[in-house]
Order: structure tokens, then sequence, then C-alpha cells
């Protein structure tokens, strides 16, 4: 249905071609809009691969000296308590605490020579969340906070819905720099707001009550389609927040009695020997409910897991707390990935938004660390069993080829297929691009 | 996706000749004289058609020019006269086959020329982005080379580019082999491309200054003052071209052309887009656009308006019922656009009663003003709402909101006496002026001043000043912090000078009080020069000496609510008629700045009057917004306005919010919700505490009172909310009460199209159309064995409409 009536600016035309109308209900773009953007990535010598993104986002900030860069010949205030161990990749080592992970290595590269200049929460997520470092003004405590698009919003908005599903979740709740900024309520994530590992686990609100049994769904819809007498009007049309519920309600129907999206949420359906694998945790049964997602069709699933702000007892945490749960989660989610022939479309990033001090503090803890830490990541094309940079002998500052958010930023979004140089507006009317200057960091691929 | 014959259309607007709307009258040169004094003195030439109908159309592109003696004055293809020696001539100006003459004298052209930093090389930096927020003017610079951020701060740029890395930056003993230009030239690799080709006028400019030695200038030159951009209004036709001119004024009160110079920026690249040098091309669709002009941290507007491009003829008589309409009719006039029809009675009460009281009129409300035959009533309604309870607290909710009542920072009773004082001043309609000042002012033991929790939650100067500025005045001065605010004209000094009014002030133990004092003097430190900033209003010239200590917000809070106040009242306007209409005429209603300019100012000036008028009476402002036919039209677009978002032609689709929506539900499902801690009864528009956790008010974008932006309340729409009202147990739980209003609806006797017609009148305000009635009543027919469930699923429908879920 093509209709001028929406074209009445040219920022509302943009919207509203990926808003789409009565006949287009993607969220994001039109088909041939869609072609034509691989089309393109294609001749810039892109990969045309369809690539989903699990984000892990290690929120509070994860020791990564204690991990994936240990400095065993620092002074024993730097060096910590943990040794290194090898690995399935013959010189690379990491952390005794992620002995599965270890492993696994030969699917995972480390940027070892990340950094950025923020050591404090809100900012720093942010920027490692968007590629954008937040200016004046920024207020990390709401939620969204965001003044630039997150990763999955950018990439819900360029690259838009594979069927039924959401382009981009958030589990199990909504990082607050996660948002979409200017992009918009349809570039937002769909945020599954429970723990998946809870044994009564549903996405709440996916499904009707139990009173409304199917044949009452069809009838319920058939009515509201009849009687709501501005769907398909001219209000609707020329009102977006009111085209925008319609569009959302067309997706919630289609969400709600699609058997692909049913299938996905239900993580009561995976085997139970895969999801003790994964750990019987929030953490392991997000990356588990996370795979299920992409397979499903979502395009980037972002995991917020929180608690890895050690400034007390860092190592005791790390050893009998968290490790084990990462351990088991991302080296499950790694394999499982490969077993199913996923890993090649699949890009793993699993980081803070900043590392930890390397000089242990006097509550045995590490506090934040921006200057220095390390970026782990597999699949989606980029060379597993790698290791890119270093870091200095203590682990405070990258020692070559220093590296930051919005390469890291350049980097993925040229795995998935999104047009970096593409440039949306700000409220203000400022265009913005979606990388800040970033490198596509080559080492990696 | 452009329909065929719009298509056509649009390209024969293109095709059709620029004039075509109206006959010439007569072609201007503008200005017909120029005096030109010093050397690299330029002035631009503007070249304008008047159409009979008294439209300016730029023909500059088009004149050919040329200039009688070149010794004296050389004129650019693009219209520029450059002094060259001095005496006078004449510059041609031929269009059209007609000559038109400039006289131009020059004086002191062949001076050498004296240079500064700040006036000459700065305006240089920010014209070619090298000190952008993206560039060097980033914290950490770019590639080891720091500007300040916009050219903030001249000295530390002078420093950076003449001083730093051992001086290699410039080389006096032969200018071109500076880093500086060999990097912006293109000479040697530059990560930011070629910016200044050799040769050019600016690349010329920044080598004459090294080889004058690089001088940093002397306290004594003039500075510049204001920038104003000409023209300032120009309705253009689609693709229609504008050139701009930018003048400075020097605080010498010398007028200088800078167009060369300016930084220019469109708010609506789509709408309009600028180039460097400011030339500006409309896009293909109707609207308005702002294009910013900023030369030396001076800001100007030029506006666009692109009328839709088919006249109305003749154009409706529409009535009038107040000023709104007459300013608004004007604009719409302008724009080639027809209002919708007046909104019926039922679209009316509801819009009305959702607006002022932010409930839902019930059945019996409903069906009394629509049988009412008074014509007269819609006003009389107003008045009536107006002393209704919901009135007090749905307004005393908004300012909760701005005022940030907030029980983690206070505790719950003192949130609570912080917030009984906000709804004592709603209920009493105090002056909007006063309830400003008893903030701004607030004093003493908090058990006694309940103001005076603000700064409880607010603790910082910085953050106090800011706020209030933007709740009250609707300027955001955050920016200034740090720098020269980009898209403004406030700097350090005022934001600084606004701080300085809140230093010292603290709320300190008393007893088993709390009390606010106030201590020191009103000066705050701008930590980046070290300087004191005495406490000043933006905008206002910094005082030189200390204020007398005490108190000082009290000659603040005189400033701020004197009746010209330039933000005060438009805030208080702003605000109230962005309620009402959906939209503010400055949008978003509390982000002020010059290169934000009001989409109808003669509109905002008019309010603003009319609130200064009726003293500050928020309930006047109500009575006069809601009385225009502007406020009272349909939602329903027409052929002309379908397009119009920001004009007022057709009534706006507003959210509604988290608050008054889930009253809405209770109330139509006749099952009230349990608040945790608060008493039976309580309706969410009444919860005092925005921490009270609750799904559906989170869903639905509760502000959690984190600061004072009105965008903390989300408005958008989303997935999770679509999914709750059409899927949330809670949702359907309160559908199939047996104590529910729609069980008992189920049960009653009567008749099924007088079901209907309740349904309707609970839901929409409003009796079904008898296709309605025809169709509800087959589906409870239909599902017999079901009765109940059959209307639980038309409630269900009429909630997750639309049609309910929107104020229309």
């Amino acid at each position: 249905m093509s209709r001028s009536a929406k074209f009445c600016d040219g920022l509302a035309r943009r919207d509203f071609l990926r808003l789409g109308t009565a006949s287009v209900f993607g969220l994001g773009l039109t088909l041939p809009e869609l072609l034509s953007r691989q089309a393109r990535a294609a001749e810039a010598g892109k990969p045309t691969k369809d690539v989903s993104l699990i984000f892990l986002f290690l929120h509070g900030g994860l020791s990564t000296i204690d991990t994936w860069d240990l400095k065993p010949d620092a002074p024993v205030e730097f060096r910590g308590d943990f040794r290194p161990i090898d690995t399935n990749v013959p010189g690379v080592r990491i952390g005794e605490h992620l002995p599965r992970v270890a492993r696994q290595m030969d699917k995972i590269a480390l940027l070892r020579s990340f950094r950025h200049h923020n050591s404090d929460h809100g900012a720093a997520d942010h920027y490692m969340l968007t590629g954008y470092f937040p200016t004046a003004g920024f207020n990390p405590t709401l939620s969204p906070n965001n003044q630039r698009p997150a990763h999955g919003a950018v990439v819900a908005r360029t690259l838009g819905a594979r069927g039924s599903v959401p382009p981009y979740v958030c589990l199990p709740k909504m990082h607050p720099s996660s948002g979409s900024a200017y992009l918009g309520p349809t570039a937002a994530p769909f945020v599954i707001d429970a723990d998946p590992s809870a044994p009564d686990f549903a996405v709440p609100d996916l499904a009707p009550p139990p009173v409304v049994d199917a044949t009452r769904l069809d009838a319920r819809k058939e009515l509201l389609v009849r009687m709501d007498r501005f769907q398909q009007s001219a209000e609707a049309r020329s009102n977006h927040n009111a085209a925008t519920v319609g569009v959302f309600q067309h997706k919630a129907f289609e969400l709600m009695t699609s058997p692909d999206a049913k299938k996905a949420f239900d993580i009561h359906a995976e085997a139970d020997g895969l999801r003790d694998e994964y750990g019987r945790n929030t953490l392991g049964q997000s990356c588990l409910m996370a795979r299920r997602l992409v397979q499903a069709g979502v395009r980037c699933v972002t995991v917020d897991h929180s608690n890895w702000d050690t400034h007390f007892g860092n190592f005791a945490t790390l050893k009998e707390q968290l490790l084990p749960k990462l351990d088991a989660a991302l080296s499950t989610l790694f394999r499982d990935l490969a077993d199913r022939g996923m890993l090649d479309t699949t890009l793993v990033i699993a980081t803070g938004e900043f590392g930890r001090t390397p000089r242990v503090n006097k509550d045995a803890g590490r506090d934040h660390w921006g200057p220095a830490f390390t970026v782990a990541l597999g699949g989606g094309g980029i060379k597993g069993g790698r290791v890119v940079g270093k870091s200095d002998a203590r682990a405070e500052k990258p020692a070559d080829d220093p590296c930051g958010p919005e390469d890291l930023a350049a980097t993925l979004y040229h795995l998935l297929g999104v047009d970096q140089e593409e440039e949306f507006y700000t409220p203000e009317g400022r265009p913005v691009k979606v990388v800040n200057n970033g490198r596509i960091l080559q080492a990696l691929l | 996706m452009l329909t065929y014959r719009r298509r056509i259309a649009l390209l024969l607007i293109l095709l059709a000749p620029v004039a075509v709307s109206a006959q010439v009258v007569k072609t201007t040169v503008d200005p017909a004289s120029i005096s030109l004094r010093g050397p690299c003195a330029v002035y631009s030439l503007l070249v304008d058609d008047h159409a009979a109908d008294g439209r300016l159309v730029d023909r500059t592109r088009d004149a050919h020019f040329r200039s009688l003696d070149p010794k004296v004055a050389t004129v650019t293809p693009a219209g520029v006269v450059h002094a060259v020696g001095d005496g006078q001539t004449t510059v041609i100006v031929e269009i059209d086959g007609h000559d038109h003459n400039v006289a131009v004298s020059t004086v002191d052209a062949t001076t050498p020329r004296r240079f500064n930093f700040e006036n000459d090389v700065e305006p240089v930096l920010s014209r070619y982005g090298c000190n952008s927020a993206g560039c060097h003017g980033k914290a950490e610079g770019q590639n080891g080379f720091k500007l300040s951020v916009f050219g903030f701060d001249p000295s530390a740029d002078y420093a950076a580019l003449v001083k730093e890395a051992r001086g290699r930056r410039i080389f006096p003993a032969s200018p071109e082999y500076s880093l500086v230009l060999r990097k912006t030239s293109g000479h040697i690799a530059h990560g930011g491309g070629v910016r200044l080709p050799a040769g050019s006028d600016d690349y010329e400019t920044l080598r004459a200054w090294i080889a004058a030695g690089a001088p940093f200038g002397q306290p004594t030159d003039p500075k510049t003052t204001a920038v104003r951009v000409e023209p300032r209004e120009r309705l253009l036709t689609p693709r229609g071209k504008q050139q701009l001119r930018v003048i400075a004024r020097t605080s010498e009160g010398r007028e200088v052309d800078v167009t060369a110079l300016a930084k220019f920026q469109s708010n609506n690249d789509g709408l309009a887009s600028v180039q460097p040098g400011g030339l500006v091309t409309a896009g293909d669709a109707p609207g308005e656009a702002a294009v910013m002009a900023s030369f030396m941290n001076q800001v100007d507007v030029f506006r666009v308006v692109v009328p839709r491009a088919e006249h109305i003829d003749p154009y409706p008589v529409v009535p009038e019922n107040n000023f709104i309409d007459r300013l608004v009719l004007q604009k719409l006039r302008k724009l080639n656009i027809a209002p919708s029809d007046l909104a019926d009675d039922a679209e009316y009460l509801r819009r009305v009663t959702l607006d002022v009281i932010g409930t839902l009129p019930t059945p019996a409300e409903a069906r009394r003003f629509l049988d009412d035959r008074r014509p007269n009533k819609r006003a009389i309604l107003v008045d009536e709402l107006l002393e209704r309870p919901e009135y007090a607290d749905y307004w005393s909710l908004q300012w909760s909101d701005l005022l940030r009542v907030d029980r983690q920072a206070l505790g719950s009773k003192r949130a609570y006496a912080y917030y009984q004082w906000i709804r004592r001043s709603v209920v009493s309609n105090q002056p909007f002026d006063q309830f400003a000042r008893a903030v701004v002012t607030a004093e003493g033991p908090l058990g006694e001043d309940a103001a005076a929790d603000f700064y409880k939650v607010v603790t910082k100067p910085g953050d106090e000043a800011g706020t209030l500025s933007q709740v009250f005045l609707g300027v955001r001065i955050a920016c200034a912090e740090c720098h020269h605010h980009p898209f403004d004209r406030w700097s350090t000094a005022d934001y600084y000078g606004m701080t300085a009014y809140f230093s010292g002030i603290a709320v300190k133990p008393l007893g088993r009080d709390e009390t606010l004092c106030v201590e020191g003097i009103a000066a705050a430190k701008n930590p980046r020069t070290g300087e004191e900033v005495f406490a000043h209003p933006f905008g206002e010239p910094a005082p030189t000496t200390a204020p007398q200590t005490g108190d000082r917000r009290a000659a603040l809070a005189d400033w701020m609510t004197r009746p010209d106040n330039p933000y005060f009242a438009r805030n208080l306007a702003n605000r109230v008629w962005a309620r009402f209409l959906g939209r503010g005429l400055i949008e978003p209603v509390d982000d002020v700045r010059v290169t934000n300019p009001p989409s109808n100012p003669e509109l905002l000036d008019a309010l603003a009057h009319s609130v200064v008028e009726n003293k500050f009476d928020v309930k006047a402002l109500i009575r006069t917004i809601t009385a225009s036919r502007v406020y009272q039209l349909s939602s329903k677009p027409n052929a002309t306005n379908e397009c119009d978002e920001q004009n007022y032609s057709r009534a706006l689709f507003k959210r509604i919010e988290a608050e008054v929506l889930l009253d809405m539900v209770c109330q139509t499902t006749g099952v009230a919700e349990r608040f945790d801690g608060m008493p039976a009864g309580m309706r969410a528009i009444q919860l005092w505490d925005s921490k009270t956790s609750h799904y559906f008010l989170k869903v639905f974008g509760r502000p959690m009172r984190a600061s004072a932006c009105e965008c903390e309340r989300r408005r958008e729409p989303s997935s999770a909310q679509v999914l709750h009202l059409l899927n949330g147990p809670e949702i359907q739980a309160k559908l199939s009460r047996d104590a529910g209003y729609i069980a008992k609806l189920a049960k009653r006797e009567g008749g099924d199209e007088s079901l209907v017609e309740d349904l309707y009148l609970t839901f929409y305000s409003r009796r079904p159309t008898a296709e309605e009635t025809t169709t509800a009543v087959a589906y409870i027919r239909k599902e017999k064995d079901r009765r109940r469930e059959a209307v639980e699923d038309l409630a269900w429908t009429l909630m997750n409409s639309l049609e309910f879920g929107f104020n229309h």
C-alpha cells in the first residue's frame, strides 16, 4: 500500500519506509532495501553471510588480568592469586578457573590491547555498548540512558527482523545503555525481563492468559481488526506513534502465534543434559536462551549479567562464584554453536565495561580499570585461537596496537554487514555515523 | 514509494519556472551601497525578486556582477565584493537584462593586516571543523593535537598551535612549510584529509598570520558581540534556494560580513540543507526548518518555510474563538494548509477530560454532556473540571516529576510533605510566579518550608541551577559547564553565574529536623580557568565585584518572574500548550535555544503575554487554550493537513501517561489497583512516590524522577506495552473479575444494544455507530453459551484499540 500521505518530510519519509504501512510489517527494512543493502555490502568486499550477535556483557567489569591476560611474572601485588593454564591452542594460556573455556580456545580470539579512557560505570557501559563515549548531560541513572543507539538497535534498524521474532532482544533484563536513542521505538530491544533459570520461566505476556485458548484468541483478534476504527484510518497514518502501536500489535500476534517463536522462547524444551552443561544459573541459562533466540532468527541478543564489580575479595568471588559459571556458560555456548553449525554465523563477544586495576587493593579486590583490558570474542568470521595485541608487563596499558570501543563497533558491524558510513540524525538534526571513526580489526578476521 | 500521480506532480513543480506563482514587481540588490574598511574587507550582495504577493525570491545566483574599478574592489561571480585599494567604484549587477548599480567605497584597504588569533585564526579552525567534538576538539584531542571544542578557549588553542610539539606546527620563517598548513592542504598525510586547499582565502589568512609572527593579539582588539543572519525568514518552493549573509557586530560597533567563515547547520536536512558558504536548498516536501549560522560562539537562525505546493483557493472561512485561532490560521494560510473540522462533542469531552484531570469520563458523565443542549457547554465543562480533585492530583503529578519528589532521597515522610506542598499550590491555584519563587528561595527548617526539600534531592549548586533553569525557564545550561554551549549563546560565565546563586546552600541537621541554610558569598569558581564568577542571570553581564552576603536567590527569583523575562512566561505557556496540543511550540519544551526556534513565534509571544496579563494563573491559561477552536479541532486529517504535525491544523494523537492509562483500565473494568504501601482505593495519578514498584507503570514509561527532563517520561510505544495489554494476566483478571464491571454488565437485563452502548460510553465516552452496534451484538449472540466471555472479549477489544490507548 503505497500512499503519499506519510512522505511529509525527508526524515519521516525515511522512517516510514522502514516502519512500513499496512503491507510492510517488518520492523526494519522493506525487502528491496535489504537486498540492495546486502548487494552494496558485497560490493565493498564485506561478508554477506547473515551473521548474528550475542553480546555477553559482564556488568561491573570482568577482571581480565585474572582470566584472559595473566601476568605470572609481575610482582605479587599485581599478578594476584591465579595461575595460567594451557589451552587447546599451543602458546595461548588463560586463567586456571576457566578450564572448560581453555578446551574451546581454538574458537575464541583474545583482544589483549583493548582500552578506553574511562573507569566509571555508566559512562563506560555506554561506551562499550554503543561505541560512543557519552557527552555532557549524560545521566546514567536513567533507563534507557542512550545518547547513541546500542549496537543491537543499529542492527535492528539497518538489517530489520528475520521472520516473526524481533531483531534485537535483551535478557534477563535491559541494561540501561541498550536503548535505541534516536532510532526510535521500532529499533528498541524486545526485553525479556525474567530469569531463564527460574523453574517457571516464561517470557512475560507472550502467551495469552490460560482462559484464552487459540479459538478465543482468533476471535478476539478478528474482533480487534474489525472494531478498531483508527487502525486502518487516516488518523493512524498521520500519527506516527499510533501507526507504531499498530505495527507492534501486528508483530505481537505474529509472535504469539508463531510456532518458531514459541519454541525459541520455551527454554524448557531444551534437553536437560545441555541445560545442565550451560549451568543452571542466570548466566548459563541466559546464554542458552541467547543461542535459541539466534537459532530462531534474532539478530542481536544482549545478555546483561551483573555482579562482576569485585572491589572486595576479588579472588574468592571469582573462584567460588563467578568464574565457574562463566566457564560453563561460555565454553558450552561456543561448543554448542559449533555442534549446530552456527558458529560461522554467530559472533559472540564477552566483555565488561572495563577491566580491573592490575594492582590489588587493600581489600583483596581490584577496582575499575579502563586503560587496558581484554575482550574475548569468537564466531561469525573471527579467527579463533588467536591473541591480538598485548598489554604491558603489568597489564596497565596496551603494549602495542591499542584499540577501543570504536574499533570493536566497526569490527562487529563489518561482520554483521552493517554499513559503517550510514548516518542517522539526532533530534537536533545532527548527522551521526554508525561508527565513530573506528577501524575494522583485520587481525581478528 | 511515491505514487505516480504524486511523482508527476512533483516533476511539474520542478520543471516550472521559479516565479510561476506570482508576477515579479521589481528586482532589488541588497545593500544599495557598500562601504568597506580595512584590509581583506568583504561584503556579499543579495539579489531579490519582489513578487506581487509580497514574496521575495532569491536571484543572487542568476545575476552577473562586475566591478568598474577592480583596483578599488573586485567582485566574485557569487556577488562577494572584496576591497583591494582605497577609493570609490561601482559594482554593476546585471539581471534579466537590467543593470543595478551598487556604490562601493573603501578605506584602509592596503594597511597591513593586524592579526588577532581569536578573531582571525580561531574562526578558520571552527569553520573547517578542526575543533569539532569528532576531531581535535575531543576531550583527548586527535593524534596528539588538541583544540578546545568549538574554540571556547583561545589561549589554550594558541598554545597548542604555536608552542606545543616543540613549535613545529608553525614556521614563521617559511610559513607554507608550517605543519598546520602542510597537513590541512594535503601536502602531507592528514587523518582529516584536505581541509584548506593551498591558495584558498582561509589558507592565505593562516599563512599571513604565521608570516606576521603568529601573534596572539591585544586584549584591546575588538570582539564579536553578536551575529545576525540575513534574511531571517523566507518562503521557499520545493528545491528552492536561498543565499544567506552573516553579519558580525564587533565590540567597536562595526559590522563585518563573515559569511565565508560562519558555520551553518540545518535542524532538518531533509527539509532544508545548507552548504558551507550559506547556500540553503529546500527539500522536496513542505515543512519548516531552522538553519543555524554560528561565528565566534555567537549564533543566529534563518527560518525556511516551504508551503504545500497546491494553493487553497478560496481558503475556507474558519471561525476564530480567540487570538490562538487567529495566529494559527495565519500560519496555516501561509503554508496552504486548511484545518480539520471541529471535533464532535464526544471527541471533545474525552480529550478535554483526559487533558485537564487525567481521568476518563464515566458513562454517566458522558451521557450528561452529550445530551446537554446548552450552547456554551464546552466552556462550562472546563470550569467544572478545573474544580475537581483529580485536577490537583494530575497536575501535582506532573510538577512532582519535574521537581523530583523522590522517596529514596527524602524518605517517605519528607517526600510526602514535599508532594503535599506542591498539591496545595495546585489546589489553591497559586500564581505560577509565586510557586516558582517559593522553590527558588526556599529556606529554613524543612518541617516548616517543604519546598526546601528540593535542595535535599538536588544537592549540587550546578545541578540546582541547571534543574531550575530547565523547569522554570525551559533552558538547558549544563553544556556550558565545560564549554560554550554549541547551539546557543550560553558561555561558561553564564553557567557559573547561575550556579553561584546556589553556592553555599546546604541542608544541615537542626535538632530533630533539618534546615536549609545559606552561607558564604554568591560566587562559583570555574575549575578550568580558576576564575571566580559572581552570581548573575544567564545572558546578563557578570558583575565585577562580589555581591552582598546573605541569600541572593531572591534576586534570581525577581529576575525570573519579572513580566519581561524572556523565558519564564513563555516556558509556562509552552509547557501547558504542549500538554494540550501534543506538541510544544518549542519542542522539546525544555530545550529553548536560539537554534530551536518556536514553530509559531507570534503565538508563543501572545500566549506568554496572556500569561503575564492573567498574573501567571495556570487555570486561566487552560481556559484560554481549551476555548480555542484550534484545541477543539478533530483529529481526522484532510487532504491538506495529513502531513502536518507541527502547526496545529488537526488534533494530534497524544500518548497517555502510564498512571492515567492504568486508572483508565481500572475504571473501565471497575476493579481498582492496590499499590504497595499505599492506602486502598488510591489511584495511580495520586501516587506521590514514583518508586512504588509496578510492572504496568514501568512498562508504560513512568519516569524515575532522576532528572528534570520532560523526556524522562517515555512516550514511545513498545512491544512490551502492547503485549501487556493484549495478554497480561492482571488485565485479564480485571476483565473477568466476578465483582467487576464487565461481569455485571454481562448479567444485566435490558438488551444487547444497550449493553454495547454502555461499553462504548465506558471505554470511548461515545455512543457506538449503528454498524458497531450490529457487529458487537452479533458477536454476543453468536457466543450465547458463553455470554460473559463474549462481553469480556468485546471489552478486551475496546481496551486494545488505538481509540482507547491514545488521547485524540
